[in-house]
């Protein structure tokens, strides 16, 4: 028999909408999600009891024994022993009570079910990185609904703490260490995930996406993901630009404006100049050529992006991470692709001729591939 | 010539504040009323910066965007904020600055064990304050008053934040620590030793248990902190590796060390908050304590179980489960004995006879925010909840309910409670009662919220939340309870100029002081207001100092007076 109860649950479930949590607890999105806010409204009732209970004590005493200056206390005895260790007691037992369901939580939480799909974290400064079982990379972590996931975290530079409150769940990312954590998410959709450790000036742009995706849906996004390089046209790797520049964007701008690396507008004129200044009063100019530090401009794009501490640009600091490693060399070209033709994007990156759209560009190529097959 | 006093001023002319007049005889004075003074002055003018860095936090947060406040601003104004109101201000504030006013007089005594040893104390916070001023000029910092490691060992090249007032920062607060330790010494030797005949372990004060209970940790746990600071300036300066893992340290030892004081250190602040409202409990309600012994004992137990808790910070850090676990535990004995305390202060208010006047306003607030505070811990103390809560604002939002809505408010208390003693005037009580309340409004509405913001999964320090990055429905959330929080602490704001206000205008203007204008039995209400310069001319009796029968409220002086003075100073 279906109840009108979980006929309705059912068509939310459908839709995919996860219910919230209780006393503004965001929505539950995690297998854990309703233990953990089971818990939380158990200690919240008790707040709320003693709370009121005090606070109507207050209250009642107040206005019930005000008295004008002077007046003499009715006075009770000074101490009561049998009175005073109940209220030593009770709240011993409820806090013992609480302890242990919140310890129970805490142990289903923290063990990672055997088999798990392991995703790769890693956290900098001010950007997150997932790198895939199958090579792919990216900076929204996209998960199949359903399964369980372990999170294989490690930072490049300071502390950083991975959190997702839709799953209830967080982690700080330890430089030096490997840190796991896990969650099976339940309603496909996209929830906010923070930094939640401060790391320093832009802590409060580290964020990014959770994509819980159906698992077929998955696959096939992922698998894209890993191959999409390889699928574009070679005269126009830009197009992937956007995406990368992701990666970039919380310290460099595509309208001009000075974040803490330089601008991207004007990036590629300026290297093939020379004109660019750094802070050791050396110019490009004198840098760039045969048997000289940098081979070409495109060299020096490549070189700032594998080592950023080799020459700093005048007016900045050393603050860029290194990506050695971390972008392929096609990526790299991509990138600097991008810079030459930044003019067909607009500030925020968006290709103003639409056949530039990364996603068209690769769906055309699959159609292409498939008709020859 | 006011018309009270001749009656009020019953010793000699002069008083500690005319005894001796200039620049120096405050400055190298030995006298602890003085150096209380001055210790007051000092922490109200730190508290004045350091929470107008929090207005701006607050502005700033009021919409989203870096409308008012850069990152880099915004980074920096959290870091001084927190670092000025816990080591220059939360910490000294009532041991310090009240303690030193009233515990020698409370305990009967001249002065301190060692006057030249608490002159030192204070001079050390001076200087400790003039590093935070320079690390200011130096370049500024923004660490967080935390300075976790490895951010805050980077130099400025890695980092595009402040950092160069790091080593003067954490020089500074080495050099406080030892101010803290000193009073903390001083205290625990005046305790043992300068207690009057007849003033048994179990007769003393209230607040001065809470003074000794604090004082133990002050000497106990700052040297901790003392050596993990220097640790922090080496690794710096030289590049030893202890907490950067680049080095071959461990970030996590680092905070294992920074919150094996810090946690004990928040009952630095809490504990003689505690002291001072059992104190304005029971005289406000003329009623004796009730539960003298659970109270004093509920004192120790919580510095004890302090010391052990400092894991609880940690449970996302990485430390083990098992650890997690256990430190779970323990922090949860540290919440029976502050529950002790609350339910005998209710006991006490029961058949009271209860004057509402300022001081009682702020401990009856006190009640109120802290039944809040502490039950929020529960929250996070509690595993399951806090990996969800730990860094969001549901912990700013508890740890202000504790720091300022519980300590400061007691302290804030206090300073009203004590003032007529202080200064020899009474502040205007109708200015007082409002001024409260706009604190106590102002206070929960920028709190509250902040607990909403928290459960919702904002995160703390967070210079922006904007509706590029965020999901559209979070954003609005964040949006709505940042506003109101920022409303609520203007409100609080005007509360505390109006106080500064009120308090300024009676030391010219107020009326002459009763010696005891609350009916209060202890020491310091049987040595004039303000008190000579050696506190009692004469030996006071002791008795129980919470013991009201014989105090007798005389219209003429707005004051009591003990009934045996009351026949013989019938003129
Ligand atoms: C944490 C901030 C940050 C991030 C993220 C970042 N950079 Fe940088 N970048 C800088 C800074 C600061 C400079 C200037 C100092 C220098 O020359 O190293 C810079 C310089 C550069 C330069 C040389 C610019 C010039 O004017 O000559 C290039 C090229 C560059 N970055 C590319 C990238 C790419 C590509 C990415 C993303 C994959 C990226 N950066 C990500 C901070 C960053
Ligand atoms: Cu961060
Ligand atoms: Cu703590």
């Amino acid at each position: 028999m279906m109840t009108p109860a979980s006929f309705i649950s059912m068509l939310a479930l459908a839709a995919g909408s996860p219910p919230m949590g209780p006393f503004g607890m965001p929505e539950q999105a995690s297998t854990i999600a309703a233990e953990i806010d089971f818990v939380y409204q158990v200690i919240t009732w008790v707040c709320i009891f003693f709370f009121v209970l005090i606070v109507f004590l207050i209250v009642v005493f107040v206005i019930k024994y005000s008295k004008p200056p002077g007046t003499k206390a009715e006075g009770t005895a000074t101490h009561n022993t049998p009175l005073e260790v109940a209220w030593t007691v009770i709240p011993l037992i409820l806090v013992i009570g609480i302890f242990y369901v919140g310890m129970k939580g805490y142990i289903n939480m923290r063990n990672a079910p055997l088999g798990a799909y392991e995703i790769n974290v890693i956290a900098r400064q001010w950007s997150w990185q997932f790198n895939y079982p199958n090579g792919a990379t990216i900076s929204e972590l996209k998960v199949p609904r359903g399964r369980d996931i372990k999170l294989i975290m490690s930072s490049q530079d300071v502390l950083h703490s991975l959190f997702i409150p839709s799953f209830r769940v967080k982690q700080d990312v330890v430089p030096g260490r490997l840190v796991t954590l896990w969650f099976n998410a339940t309603h496909e959709g996209e929830y906010d995930l923070y930094c939640a450790e401060y790391c320093g000036q832009q802590h409060s742009t580290m964020l990014t996406k959770v994509l819980v995706l159906e698992e077929d849906e998955f696959a096939r996004q992922i698998e894209e993901d890993r191959v999409f390089m390889d699928m574009l046209p070679p005269d126009r790797l830009y197009v992937a630009g956007p995406r990368l520049y992701a990666r970039c964007k919380s310290c460099h701008s595509l309208d001009g404006s000075t974040m803490t690396g330089p601008t991207w507008k004007g990036l590629w004129e300026k290297t093939v100049s020379g004109e660019t200044v750094f802070t050791d009063g050396t110019t490009l100019k004198d840098l760039i050529g045969e048997g000289k530090m940098f081979m070409n401009p495109e060299d020096y794009i490549m070189q700032s992006i594998a080592n950023p501490q080799q020459k700093i640009v005048m007016n900045f600091t050393g603050a860029m991470p290194t990506f050695q490693g971390m972008l392929s060399p096609l990526e790299v070209m991509a990138l600097t692709d991008f810079m030459k033709n930044l003019d067909k994007f607009d500030e925020k990156g968006v290709p103003k001729d639409p056949e530039d759209e990364l996603q068209r560009v690769i769906d055309k190529a699959k159609e292409a591939e498939e008709s020859s097959n | 010539m006011s018309i009270y006093g001749d009656s009020t001023k019953a010793s000699s002319g002069t008083n500690y504040l005319t005894h001796t007049r200039g620049f120096l005889s405050w400055a190298l004075t030995l006298d602890h009323k003085r150096i209380g003074v001055m210790y007051l002055v000092s922490v109200l003018t730190a508290f004045f910066f350091a929470g107008m860095a929090a207005m701006a936090l607050r502005l700033e947060l009021i919409a989203p965007g870096e409308w008012f406040l850069s990152q880099d601003n915004y980074n920096q104004m959290f870091t001084v904020h927190g670092a000025l109101m816990v080591f220059l201000v939360l910490i000294p504030a009532v041991p310090a600055a009240m303690g030193n006013f009233v515990l020698p007089i409370m305990l009967g005594a001249k002065d301190v064990a060692f006057p030249r040893l608490n002159l030192f104390s204070y001079w050390l916070w001076v200087t400790g304050a003039l590093f935070f001023v320079l690390a200011l000029l130096t370049g500024g910092l923004d660490t967080g008053w935390t300075f976790y490691t490895p951010y805050s060992i980077e130099g400025d090249d890695h980092m595009s934040g402040a950092m160069g007032g790091v080593i003067p920062a954490l020089t500074g607060a080495f050099v406080l620590g030892f101010s803290s330790i000193f009073t903390g010494l001083n205290f625990i030797v005046t305790i043992h030793r300068l207690r009057p005949p007849g003033m048994t372990w179990f007769r003393m004060p209230l607040f001065l248990w809470a003074i000794y209970a604090t004082a133990i940790i002050q000497v106990m746990a700052t040297p901790i902190l003392g050596i993990t600071l220097a640790l922090l300036i080496v690794e710096r300066a030289f590049g030893i590796g202890i907490f950067n893992p680049a080095l071959g340290g461990d970030p996590v030892l680092y905070q294992h060390f920074f919150w094996f004081y810090s946690h004990p250190a928040v009952y630095i602040m809490i504990l003689p908050g505690m002291g001072i409202i059992s104190e304005l409990i029971s005289v406000h309600s003329h009623k004796h304590i009730f539960g003298y012994r659970f109270i004093a004992f509920s004192s120790v137990a919580i510095a004890i179980f302090g010391f052990l808790v400092w894991g609880h910070h940690m449970f996302t850090s990485g430390q083990s489960p098992l650890m997690n676990i256990m430190f779970s535990a323990i922090t949860f004995s540290v919440s029976i004995p502050s529950a002790i305390k609350v339910f005998n202060w209710l006991a006490t208010l029961y058949k009271g006879s209860i004057s509402l006047n300022t001081p009682m306003l702020y401990a009856l607030s006190f009640l109120f925010i802290f039944t809040i505070g502490g039950l929020t811990g529960l929250h996070l103390g509690t595993l399951a909840t806090d990996i969800h809560l730990h860094d969001t604002y549901f912990v700013v939002a508890h740890f202000h309910y504790v720091m300022m809505g519980s300590a400061m408010i007691a302290m804030f208390g206090g300073l009203h409670h004590w003032w007529p003693k202080i200064t020899g005037r009474m502040y205007n009580e109708t200015l007082g009662r409002i001024a409260c309340g706009l604190v106590f409004f102002g206070f929960n509405a920028t709190f509250f919220t902040q607990f909403i913001l928290g459960s919702k999964g904002m995160p703390r320090r967070y210079a922006d939340y904007s509706a590029e990055l965020m999901g559209a429905e979070n954003f609005e959330i964040f949006h709505f309870w940042h506003f109101w929080s920022t409303i609520g602490s203007f409100v609080m704001a005007l509360g505390f100029f109006l106080m500064l206000g009120y308090l300024v205008h009676s030391m010219f203007k107020g009326r002459q002081a009763p010696d005891n204008p609350w009916g209060g039995g202890s020491l310091e209400w049987q040595c004039s207001s303000p008190p000579p310069h050696d506190n009692f001319s004469e030996p006071p009796t002791v008795g129980d100092c919470y013991d009201y029968s014989m105090l007798e409220w005389d219209e003429k002086i707005q004051g009591y007076h003990r009934r045996e003075e009351a026949a013989t100073s019938g003129e």
